[in-house]
């Protein structure tokens, strides 16, 4: 079975003033349907570059990087925010939740963009936001949600859709560990029980160790891709 | 996809989510559609009062005269009184006035000066209903029939020629044989115009005149009223066939500088238009603009959830058209509220010479063409849109990366 992702010599550099800074040095990296990733590494050793380049976000200099069979390669602007509406869940490190929008129509708006009718729409987004746990406050801004509860939110819109992969840049960075660890709970919960695929940039050891595949990357390498079996993954 | 029914929530929410900048913005639009458009009712009353002031002395809506006489404003040329054609053409219901008048350049003296006039022999019946002269009486009466022999005099005339209502004055003329005409008439009244008008005109039965002149019933011109300006292209075109030999002319033609005038204060609404809408422009852009760099993290988001970029340009297209029409419709309630209150008229008592200098009457009556109204506000609003149009193609071509890094 083809991999949900691959990426092939993917390289990127950055031009810094008369400087080019690389970012990604040539990473082949494969990302099977169902895995609960975690990608690691200390700053600026490019996950948060990576996760870009396979969310379409933004362009390798060189190499190439396909997701759910499509390259990405030759895609214009347009294609590739088809791509991500119907392929790509995000979760931000910030939440990025649409602030004058409610809990549930934040969710819906996904479905809006994909075209579902208001019917089915409601019902999928209620039914999202009661598998993050979040029934009761569907008609909530956030403004008046925590932020543990904006990122379930973000989950719930993220999954709503059933993406192909959904892609976590540090979910836990801005919670409390109690929160941080109710979080990560809930997606493995839902890689297991959905089938839905993760990969998440992390440097939270409790996120890691939900995980069943670990990559490490260094200065814009992969050095290391370890599955490893874990509490979670026993059950 | 319903696209509107996506944008329109995340669009009038937006407006409410910086309640300090949609202000702003409604004031500016809101205050410079305003100005525009009582701008527009206050010169349209200027341009309608200095058009009455000046067609309403003695010129009409159009005039009849022989071939000629334009040339030539003499004796020479005079034309015989309307025929039953004419007559029929002139019955027609547009037309709401007309009068027969002598009107020759004569020569008044008194005891004290000799000054030139045009000496206008008039039907003071036909008169009252066509001129505002007889209504501007400041001593003594006008004319009572069309074979008064008596005269009337503008007011400055009577002070130069050092007479008063009740002495008399000799009026001396070219008569149809070429000879010298002079007759002696007895001041019966004295109006008051503008200082020119006093100066140039004296009036006199139009039978006094004609016997005078030796004119039998021939007449030097008629003038007349059409109760709407759009009839009375048809209306001239209906007496010129009437009358093949006679010279019709249009008000526009006999007073040209009163035409220009007319013209200039309606390109003038134009021009002021285009100068609030520059400064209405660079508000809104300003702000529209603020707001687009404040929510270019918004942008990026929205980017990479899915949101195509000609999505992201039609939801701040229609914020911007929602903002600007809100700022539209109170623009445009206050002003017709500001016309409705001043319907019955500014009295420009206080400047009333400096009005009369401009050729405006004491009274304006600001008002606006329902449909210049509308087209107005709507061509305000369709420009508003249309600069805003730039922050909101800057949105649209926000990198969803350098966007979501953005912080403002």
């Amino acid at each position: 079975m083809s991999p949900i992702v691959s990426c092939r010599g993917v390289e990127k550099r950055y031009r810094v003033g008369a400087i080019e800074v690389p970012a990604l040095n040539g990473v082949d990296l494969d990302i099977e349907k169902g895995d609960f990733a975690t990608l690691s590494g200390p700053s600026g050793s490019g996950k948060t570059t990576l996760l870009n380049m396979i969310g379409g976000l933004d362009r390798p200099s060189s190499g190439e990087v396909s997701v759910d069979g499509t390259s990405l390669k030759g895609l214009d602007k347009n294609r590739l925010t088809e791509m991500r509406l119907h392929k790509i869940g995000f979760v931000f490190q910030a939440y990025n939740l649409i602030p004058v929008l409610s809990a549930r129509e934040n969710v819906e708006f996904i479905l809006q963009l994909l075209g579902v009718p208001a019917e089915e729409r409601g019902k999928r987004a209620d039914a999202a936001l009661r598998d993050v746990g979040l029934e009761g406050m569907e008609t909530r801004r956030p403004a008046y949600l925590s932020g543990g509860q904006q990122q379930r939110v973000a989950v719930a819109r993220a999954l709503v859709a059933r993406p192909a992969i959904v892609l976590a840049d540090e979910p836990t960075a801005n919670l409390d560990s109690k929160t941080a660890e109710d979080l990560v709970g809930l997606m493995a919960d839902l890689n297991r029980s959905l089938g839905i695929t993760f990969l998440i940039g992390t440097h939270d050891a409790r996120v890691m160790a939900h995980s069943r595949r670990h990559i490490e990357m260094t200065d814009g390498r992969i050095t290391s891709d370890e599955a490893h079996e874990n509490a979670d993954a026993a059950q | 996809m319903n696209a509107l029914a996506l944008l329109m929530p995340l669009a009038w929410r937006n407006l409410w989510r910086y309640p300090r900048r949609t202000a702003i913005t409604l004031v500016v639009v809101a205050v410079g559609l305003y100005s525009i458009l009582c701008f527009a009712a206050i010169l349209e009353a200027w341009a309608q009062s200095s058009r009455d002031t000046t067609l309403n002395l003695l010129t009409g809506s159009a005039q009849i005269h022989a071939q000629g006489y334009l040339d030539d404003p003499t004796v020479s040329h005079t034309m015989p009184p309307p025929d039953q054609a004419l007559s029929q053409a002139l019955a027609q219901p547009a037309i709401d006035a007309s009068a027969a008048r002598v009107r020759v350049p004569a020569v008044v003296q008194s005891e004290y000066k000799t000054l030139p006039l045009t000496l206008i022999g008039a039907d003071p019946n036909s008169e009252r209903a066509l001129s505002s002269i007889p209504r501007q009486i400041a001593g003594g009466a006008y004319l009572s029939t069309p074979s008064d022999s008596g005269i009337v005099l503008g007011r400055h005339l009577a002070e130069r020629l050092k007479t008063r209502v009740g002495k008399r004055v000799i009026i001396m003329a070219q008569s149809v044989d070429g000879s010298l005409a002079q007759q002696s008439f007895n001041v019966v009244g004295v109006y008051a115009g503008n200082q020119e008008i006093e100066d140039q005109y004296a009036f006199t039965g139009i039978a006094t005149a004609q016997e005078m002149l030796g004119l039998g019933d021939r007449i030097s011109e008629i003038s007349l009223h059409v109760a709407s300006d759009s009839d009375l292209a048809s209306t001239l075109r209906t007496i010129s066939a009437a009358a093949p030999g006679l010279d019709v002319r249009s008000w526009m033609q006999l007073s040209p500088l009163a035409a220009a005038m007319d013209g200039f204060m309606h390109a003038f609404v134009y021009i002021w238009l285009w100068i609030m809408f520059v400064l209405m422009a660079i508000g809104i852009v300003n702000t529209q603009l603020m707001a687009v760099f404040e929510r270019t993290h918004e942008f990026g988001l929205l980017q990479a959830l899915g949101m195509r970029p000609r999505l992201i340009l039609a939801q701040v297209s229609l914020e911007s058209a929602l903002l600007i029409g809100i700022g539209v419709i109170i623009g445009m309630i206050a002003s017709a509220a500001t016309i409705a209150l001043f319907h019955n008229g500014v009295d420009l008592g206080f400047l009333a010479r400096g009005a009369e200098f401009f050729g405006a009457g004491r009274v304006l009556y600001p008002a606006i063409a329902p449909l210049r109204f509308v087209e107005m506000s709507a061509l305000v609003w369709v420009l508003g849109v249309a600069v805003a149009l730039w922050p909101a193609r800057k949105a649209a071509r926000a990198n969803p990366v350098e966007a979501m890094h953005y912080v403002s």
